[in-house]
C-alpha cells in the first residue's frame, strides 16, 4: 500500500514543480501584440473555424499592413475549444498562463461563453464575443462587448420582414444541429410578436434519407412562407421533396444560412431559377458599399490563400465583416489609449465607435490610426455598419435582406434597423 | 498560472472519481462498461436542470425538462441519484449473463445512441447546444472571494469529495461484499454454487459505480457552468479505460496514478507543443495516441503499473489443518481476458 | 399513407444495414472477434470513394475503391495487430478492447487528416420512380439490388462452394478443421478481406444516402449494424438480413410516426427487449470455451 502512494505523490510533486517553474503572465510591452481567437477548431462545431479564419486573417492583414498597433505587429493566438466547455477552459487557462502578450479576445463562442466569460472578465481581457445567447443582452461584465445581434434579434428581424411582405402565416423548418437550433427561439418569439400565425414547426434530424412526413405536415398547414436554417444536405433533401410533393413558397433563411455549403445543395435540389426566385436571407449588417466594405473585401482577397474556398463567399459576408470590425475597433482603441493593457483601453472601445460632434469619421484602420496620431477623435464605421454600443456593451446594427445570385456577391433588397428590432421588444 | 493549475486539479479529482467508478464496475465487477461517460453525463445534466430554474418556453434560449432552482448541495445529490437510476435501468438488460464481448458491444451501442437521442430531441436537454449558465454553487455566499480564490476553494471541495469516495471504495474493496464481487468476476459458476447472487452483486456494483460517475458529472458541471453532447463522446470512456489499464486495474491507487498519467500528463502536455500543421491537429491526434497507448498497455503490462493487490484471508481457526495448499491461489484475473 | 410509405424507406435502410451486418457477422461467426474497428473500415471505404471523386476519377473506379480500400485495411489489421494479440492468448473480451483502440486510431486519424470538417458528398441519385405507393430513386433501388446480390453471393459461397464448407466447419470446430487439412490461415485471410470489402461497401452506401461525409460516419452507423448482427446470431447471413429488415422497417416507421429522434432508439429497443426476455438465445452462453480464431 505504501509504494503506490509514494509513486503517486512523487509524480504529482514533480508536476507541481514543473508548473511553478514555468511562469507566464503580465502584459508585455514589446514584441507582437497577441490577439486570441477562441473557436472550435475540432469537434462537433468545427465548422466555426472557417468563419473565424475569414475574420482573423483579413483583420490582421488590415492592421499589420498599416503598421500594426503602437508600432508592434499583431499576432494571432488560436485557442481551440474542441467544442467542449471543459477543454475550452483548460485551453484558455493554459494560454493565459503561458502567453504574456495577450491583449484582446475574439470570442468566446456559444459553447465556451458561460465557462470563459467570467474568467476573462476577471483577467481584464476585453472580449468581442460571438456567442448569441440572449443572456448577454443585459450583461454586467465590464470587459464584454458584442457587435453581433443576439440570436433572438435575427429572428425578430425575419419576422418584421415577413410582416412587411404581407405573409399571413409562416412555418419554421430548422435542423436539430447546434448551429441551427440557436436561432429558432428568436424566430418563434418574433413571429408571435408581430402577430403572424405560426402554422407549423418542423425540426429536422440531419442526414435522413427523406423528410416526407415533415413535408406533408407542412403542406397541410399551408404557410405563406417558410423560415429556415439547417445544414445544406438536410435543406436540399427537405426542399427538394417539397418541390416534388407540392409547390415552393418564399423561403427566408436566417443569418446562419448564407454559405457555399448551403447554397450549392439547395440550388441542386430546387433548381437555380427557383432558388433565385424564392430564397432570401436576413443577415447581420447592412453592407452598403462603403469604403469599409471595400477595405474588407480587399483584405479578404489579399489573404485568400488562408481562407476556405470559394473566397467569394466571404466577400460581403456580414458575419465575417462584424468580426473584422470588432478587431479593427479593438486595435483603434489600443491606439487611442496608447496601451495594450485591457484595464486602460477598455473604455476607449466605446469612444472610438460612438458618434459625436467634432469626431472624424473613418472607414479603415489605416485612416483611423492616422487620424488618432494627428490628435483627432474618431468614429469608426465598419464594414457591417456603425457600431453603436448600448450601455450593456451590445451593438447589433441593422440587418439586411439579401438575395443571392450565383457566383456573385449578394444583393440587398431590404433593411431592418436596430431601432425597429428593439421596438419589437428585442 | 494559478488558475490553470486549480482547473487541472478539479479535472483531476473528477477524473479520479470516474476511475474509481470504473474500477468498481470493471476492475472488481468484471463489467465492461463502455458506456461509462454516459453516467457522468446524466449526472451533469441532472445537476444542471435542477439548478437552472425553469426554462421559460419559446422566448428563452434553452429548452430542457424539469427546471427547478434547488440550492447547493442538493443538485449534487440529484446527480448521484440520476447516475444510480440510469445504471439500474441499463443494468436490467445489459447485466444479464451473456458473453463479455457482447456485453461490451451492447454498452457501447447504448452510449452511441444516447448521444444521438439527446442531440435530436431538442426539447429534452437543449439538443446539441447543450445547457449553459449553470450557476456556480455558493457564489452568493462566497462572493467575497476572488475568481482564483473561488477556484481553489472548489478544488478543495472536489478533493474532499474524492476523499470521501475513496474511503467508500476502499471499504467496499476490503469488505465481504467486495470479496464476493471479485469471486463472481473470477468464476461465476463457483460463486453461484456457494450461494452468492451474481446478478445481484453485479447490479449493486454497477449502480454504485453509476452513482459515483453521476456525482462526478454534477461536480464538473457546477465548475464549468455548461454541458453539451460534445463533452461525453464515446471516446471519453476510453480515456478512463486507458487510465485504469495503465495504472492498474483493480487497484484504487493504481487508477489514481493512471488518471494522473493519462488524463493530466498525457492529455495536457501535447497542448504545450509548438503548433504543427493546422490548429487542432494535435488535439485530434490525441485520441490516436490514447488508442496507441491502450494497445501498448495491453501488450506489455496488461495488469497495469500497480496491479491488483492479492488479498488473502486467513482461514478460520481449526480449518487450517484440513486445507491442502493447491496451485497458488488462482491469480486474480485482471478482468481482462475471458 | 405515410405509414405505408415508411415501409419503402425501411427497405432502403434495411439494405444499407444488411450489407454491413452480413460483412460483420461472417467475420464474427468465424473468428469470434467482435470487431469494433469495422466502423473505421466503413469510414475508410466511404472516404476512398470521396477522395476518388475529389480527384475526378471515373465513378465506377471510385465505387470499386471503397470495398478495396476497406478490405486492404481490414486484412492488414487482421494479420498484424489482431493476430498479435490473439497469439498472446487474448480472450474474447480482450480482443474487443483491441479492436476498440484500433477504431479510435482509425476514426481520429481520419478526422485529423480530413481537417475535422464535414464534407458534402455528391453522388448521382438518378430519377425518382413510383412503385405503387412508394417512391424510390434509381440509386436507392440499386442499393437494394446490391444488398440482395451480396446476400445471394454469400449464400452461394457458404453453401455451394468448398471454401464455404471449410468456413462453416472452421466456425464450429476450428481445431478439428485444422487437423482435417483445411488451410485455416488462408481462410481467415479470405474472411478478413470479405468482411472489409462489405464494410467499405456499407460505408459507401451510407454516405450515398446521407450526402455528407466526415470521420464519424462509421461510428454513427455502427449501432444499427451491430444490433442487426447480434440479433441475427453470429455467422448467420440469413439472420443478419432478417434482423436488418426488422430494424430498417421499425426505425423508419418510428421516424414517420414519432419523429426521427426516436428512430435509432426504437431499433435498439428491439435488441434490449430480446436481451431482457431471452438473453441466451442471441447473445451466446457466457460459459463454454469459445476461442478466438485468427
Amino acid at each position: 500500500m505504501r509504494k503506490p502512494i509514494y509513486l503517486t505523490l512523487a509524480t504529482s510533486g514533480l508536476l507541481a514543480l514543473a508548473a511553478c517553474a514555468s511562469n507566464g503572465g503580465g502584459t508585455a510591452s514589446s514584441g507582437p501584440v497577441g490577439i486570441v481567437q477562441i473557436a472550435a477548431y475540432t469537434g462537433d462545431q468545427a465548422f466555426e473555424a472557417q468563419f473565424s479564419d475569414s475574420i482573423d486573417f483579413p483583420a490582421l492583414y488590415a492592421v499589420n499592413h498599416a503598421g500594426g498597433i503602437l508600432g508592434r505587429k499583431v499576432s494571432l493566438i488560436q485557442v481551440d475549444t474542441r467544442s467542449d466547455p471543459a477543454d475550452a477552459l483548460a485551453a484558455m487557462g493554459k494560454t493565459l498562463a503561458t502567453s504574456s502578450n495577450v491583449a484582446a479576445i475574439l470570442g468566446p463562442d456559444s459553447t465556451s461563453a458561460a465557462t470563459l466569460v467570467p474568467l476573462l472578465n476577471t483577467h481584464h481581457q476585453p472580449m468581442m464575443i460571438s456567442a448569441g445567447e440572449a443572456a448577454y443582452d443585459r450583461s454586467s461584465y465590464a470587459y464584454l462587448w458584442r457587435d453581433v445581434p443576439p440570436d433572438p434579434a435575427n429572428g425578430e428581424a425575419i419576422a418584421l420582414w415577413a410582416k412587411r411582405q404581407g405573409y399571413a402565416s409562416v412555418a419554421t423548418v430548422f435542423g436539430t444541429d447546434t448551429g441551427s437550433q440557436g436561432d429558432l427561439p428568436g424566430v418563434v418569439a418574433g413571429v408571435k410578436a408581430v402577430g403572424i400565425k405560426l402554422a407549423d414547426q418542423e425540426n429536422l434530424t440531419p442526414d435522413q434519407p427523406s423528410y416526407r412526413a415533415a413535408v406533408e405536415r407542412l403542406l397541410a398547414a399551408k404557410p405563406a412562407a417558410i423560415i429556415t436554417e439547417s445544414d445544406g444536405p438536410t435543406a436540399a433533401t427537405f426542399f427538394g421533396e417539397l418541390r416534388q410533393l407540392g409547390s415552393l413558397v418564399p423561403i427566408i433563411g436566417t443569418s446562419g444560412t448564407p454559405s457555399d455549403s448551403y447554397f450549392t445543395p439547395m440550388r441542386g435540389a430546387i433548381g437555380s431559377a427557383n432558388f433565385n426566385k424564392y430564397f432570401r436571407a436576413v443577415v447581420v449588417g447592412n453592407p452598403v458599399t462603403s469604403l469599409a466594405v471595400k477595405a474588407f473585401n480587399a483584405s479578404v482577397l489579399a489573404t485568400a490563400a488562408k481562407l476556405s474556398k470559394p473566397v467569394t463567399q466571404w466577400e460581403n459576408n456580414s458575419f465575417s465583416e462584424s468580426g473584422y470590425d470588432a478587431m479593427i475597433t479593438l486595435a483603434l482603441a489600443m491606439d487611442a489609449a496608447h496601451s495594450t493593457a485591457g484595464t486602460v483601453y477598455n473604455s476607449y472601445i466605446a469612444q472610438v465607435t460612438a458618434p459625436g460632434p467634432g469626431k472624424q469619421v473613418v472607414y479603415t484602420y489605416a485612416a483611423g490610426k492616422a487620424a488618432l496620431a494627428a490628435g483627432h477623435k474618431i468614429q469608426y464605421i465598419g464594414a457591417a455598419g456603425p457600431l453603436l454600443f448600448n450601455k450593456y456593451h451590445n451593438s447589433f446594427g441593422s440587418q439586411a435582406v439579401e438575395e443571392f445570385p450565383a457566383n456573385a456577391p449578394a444583393v440587398v433588397v431590404g433593411t431592418i434597423t436596430q431601432a425597429q428590432v428593439q421596438a419589437l421588444g428585442g | 498560472m494559478s488558475f490553470y493549475i486549480s482547473t487541472l486539479l478539479v479535472y483531476f479529482f473528477v477524473d479520479v472519481l470516474l476511475a474509481w467508478a470504473l474500477n468498481l464496475q470493471f476492475g472488481w465487477g468484471g463489467i465492461p462498461n463502455f458506456a461509462l461517460i454516459m453516467f457522468q453525463a446524466v449526472g451533469a445534466y441532472a445537476a444542471a436542470v435542477v439548478s437552472l430554474g425553469p426554462d421559460t418556453g419559446a422566448g428563452a434560449f434553452q429548452r430542457y425538462v424539469f427546471g427547478s432552482d434547488l440550492p447547493f448541495p442538493v443538485p449534487l445529490l440529484v446527480a448521484t441519484a440520476a447516475g444510480g437510476i440510469l445504471a439500474l435501468v441499463v443494468g436490467m438488460f445489459a447485466l444479464r449473463r451473456i458473453r463479455r464481448d457482447y456485453q461490451a458491444a451492447i454498452l457501447l451501442i447504448v452510449s452511441l445512441i444516447a448521444i444521438q437521442v439527446v442531440s435530436n430531441l431538442v426539447g429534452l436537454l437543449n439538443g446539441s447546444n447543450g445547457l449553459t449558465g449553470v450557476p456556480k454553487p455558493l457564489s452568493g455566499v462566497l462572493a467575497g472571494l476572488t475568481y482564483d480564490g473561488y477556484q481553489w476553494v472548489y478544488a478543495a471541495w472536489a478533493g474532499l469529495i474524492a476523499l470521501g469516495v475513496y474511503l467508500l471504495v476502499a471499504r467496499l474493496g476490503g469488505s465481504a461484499w467486495g470479496r464476493a464481487l471479485r469471486a463472481v468476476r473470477d468464476n461465476e459458476d463457483a460463486a453461484a454454487t456457494i450461494g452468492l447472487n451474481p446478478m445481484g452483486l453485479r447490479m449493486q456494483a454497477f449502480v454504485i459505480g453509476g452513482m459515483i460517475a453521476g456525482l462526478s458529472g454534477g461536480l464538473l458541471v457546477d465548475f464549468l457552468s455548461a454541458w453539451s453532447p460534445a463533452a461525453w463522446g464515446y471516446a471519453e470512456t476510453f480515456a478512463v479505460f486507458t487510465a485504469i489499464i495503465l495504472g492498474g486495474v483493480g487497484n484504487n491507487w493504481g487508477v489514481v496514478l493512471g488518471t494522473l498519467l493519462v488524463q493530466v500528463i498525457f492529455l495536457q502536455v501535447p497542448t504545450f507543443a509548438p503548433q504543427v500543421g493546422y490548429t487542432g491537429l494535435i488535439d485530434a491526434l490525441e485520441w490516436v495516441l490514447i488508442g496507441g497507448l491502450w494497445l501498448l498497455c495491453l501488450a506489455i503490462r496488461p495488469r497495469g503499473l500497480i496491479p491488483e493487490r492479492r488479498r488473502t484471508v486467513a482461514p478460520p481457526p481449526g480449518v487450517a489443518a484440513t486445507l491442502t495448499p493447491g496451485p497458488a491461489a488462482a491469480a486474480p484475473s485482471q478482468g481482462v481476458s475471458q | 399513407m405515410l405509414i405505408i410509405q415508411a415501409i419503402g424507406f425501411g427497405v432502403i435502410t434495411a439494405a444499407l444495414i444488411a450489407i454491413g451486418a452480413m460483412g460483420f457477422t461472417v467475420q464474427f461467426g468465424l473468428t469470434n472477434v467482435l470487431n469494433i474497428s469495422y466502423a473505421g473500415a466503413m469510414t475508410v471505404g466511404a472516404f476512398a470513394t470521396f477522395i476518388a471523386e475529389e480527384l475526378h476519377l471515373a465513378l465506377v473506379l471510385g465505387v470499386l475503391l471503397a470495398p478495396l480500400a476497406a478490405a486492404a485495411v481490414t486484412l492488414v489489421l487482421g494479420r498484424t495487430l489482431f493476430a498479435f494479440y490473439a497469439r498472446r492468448g487474448a480472450g474474447l473480451f480482450e480482443m474487443v478492447m483491441v479492436t476498440l483502440a484500433v477504431n479510435l486510431i482509425l476514426q481520429f486519424g481520419i478526422d485529423a487528416a480530413s481537417h475535422e470538417q464535414i464534407y458534402r458528398f455528391a453522388f448521382p441519385q438518378g430519377a425518382s420512380l413510383h412503385v405503387g405507393p412508394f417512391t424510390f430513386t434509381v440509386t436507392q433501388l440499386a442499393l437494394v439490388a446490391v444488398a440482395a446480390g451480396v446476400f445471394a453471393s454469400l449464400e452461394f459461397l457458404l453453401r455451394r462452394t468448398r471454401l464455404g464448407k471449410a468456413l462453416r466447419a472452421m466456425a464450429v470446430e476450428p481445431r478439428l478443421a485444422r487437423t482435417c487439412g483445411i488451410p485455416t490461415a488462408k481462410i481467415v485471410n479470405v474472411v478478413w478481406l470479405l468482411s472489409g470489402a462489405l464494410a467499405g461497401l456499407a460505408g459507401l452506401a451510407y454516405v450515398i444516402n446521407a450526402l455528407t461525409i466526415d470521420a464519424s460516419v462509421g461510428t454513427n452507423f455502427l449501432p444499427l449494424v451491430l444490433a442487426a448482427a447480434i440479433l441475427g446470431k453470429a455467422g448467420s447471413t440469413r439472420g443478419a438480413v432478417l434482423a436488418a429488415l426488422a430494424l430498417g422497417v421499425v426505425t423508419e416507421e418510428v421516424a414517420a410516426v414519432g419523429g426521427a429522434a426516436y428512430s435509432t432508439v426504437a431499433g435498439f429497443g428491439i435488441l434490449a427487449i430480446v436481451l431482457l426476455t431471452r438473453p441466451a438465445a442471441l447473445a451466446g452462453q457466457a460459459t463454454g470455451k469459445v476461442e478466438v480464431t485468427v
